[in-house]
């Protein structure tokens, strides 16, 4: 009986102390303050796990058709470079105001600072997930709900192939015929 | 006492209302950089002595820029109207042909 007591007292402890965090207004939600390491890692962890575990059955077609490319260019260049940025370019307005930060997708996984990335199977299986589904409360957008899944693989052939172009080779396979 | 009052409401004023309009004009850099504009493939930028033709990269860049030399050459064809090119030179021909009549007419 007094273990239940217990256990209740620390239910509505625990229900009291997170409203007074959701309605005291203590947590700064704005963009331009960076997370503690330990809520970062927290967040990042967790999202890199859901990601990983949601992609883990998808099959990936062949992707070296060049046609893909060049579908996948285009969309790209309207889509992502904003954020993720083009061959020659360090930051845009969107790369430096989103938080957490867009990732450089012009540079290879490998230099990406934090987390593993995974063989080039794993790599593209995620930016499959990640593009169609995108993910929550970090400015990334859900293409699927308005992009089909032949035209999701076309951009994931092009991003596997962008950190490899030069600023020249990048205008010409994003240009509109 | 009221004529200072005034005097120093327009000194702000005079001060305020310029930084006010300027700074709702100003703009943290050009808005060019937003701006998205559909451009051409530059195809006089590719160094076909580097390429290799069996990269996915260097196909898909030789399939952009010969689509768009294809196209344009159509748009040319499709400009010039051959037909009705040949109904000139007979227009001109029966112009020609109409004015001399006209300057032997005359004589």
């Amino acid at each position: 009986m007094k273990i239940l007591k217990l256990l209740l007292l620390l239910v509505v402890l625990g229900i009291a102390a997170a409203t007074t965090v959701i309605y005291s207004g203590i947590v700064n939600v704005a963009a331009d303050e960076p997370h503690s390491d330990l809520v970062y890692w927290l967040l990042e962890e967790t999202r890199e796990t859901s990601i990983k575990k949601a992609a883990e059955d998808i099959e990936v077609p062949d992707l070296v058709d060049p046609e893909l490319l060049l579908s996948g260019g285009v969309d790209y260049n309207f889509m992502c470079a904003s954020c993720h940025l083009k061959p020659g370019q360090k930051e845009s307005d969107m790369s430096v105001g989103l938080y957490p930060a867009p990732p450089n997708l012009t540079i290879s996984a490998e230099s990406h600072e934090g987390h593993e990335h995974g063989d080039d199977a794993q790599k593209a299986r995620k930016n499959f997930w990640v593009i169609k589904h995108g993910i929550k409360a970090s400015g990334m957008p859900a293409w699927g709900k308005t992009h089909d899944d032949k035209r999701i693989w076309a951009m994931v052939a092009f991003i596997n192939r962008l950190p490899t172009l030069t600023p020249e080779q990048y205008q010409i396979i994003t240009a509109i015929e | 006492m009221k004529t200072n009052l005034i005097k120093t409401i327009s000194k702000i004023a005079l001060v305020l209302i310029p930084t006010l309009t300027l700074s709702m004009t100003a703009s943290a850099h050009d808005p060019k950089l937003h701006a998205k504009k559909p451009e051409k493939a530059d195809c006089s930028k590719m160094d076909h002595s580097k390429m290799d033709m069996k990269d996915p990269v260097a196909m898909a860049m030789m399939k952009k820029c010969m689509k768009q030399a294809e196209a344009s050459s159509d748009k040319m064809d499709g400009k010039m109207d051959h037909s009705k090119m040949m109904d000139d030179k007979m227009d001109d021909k029966d112009m020609k042909k109409d004015m001399k009549k006209d300057e032997h007419d005359n004589h």
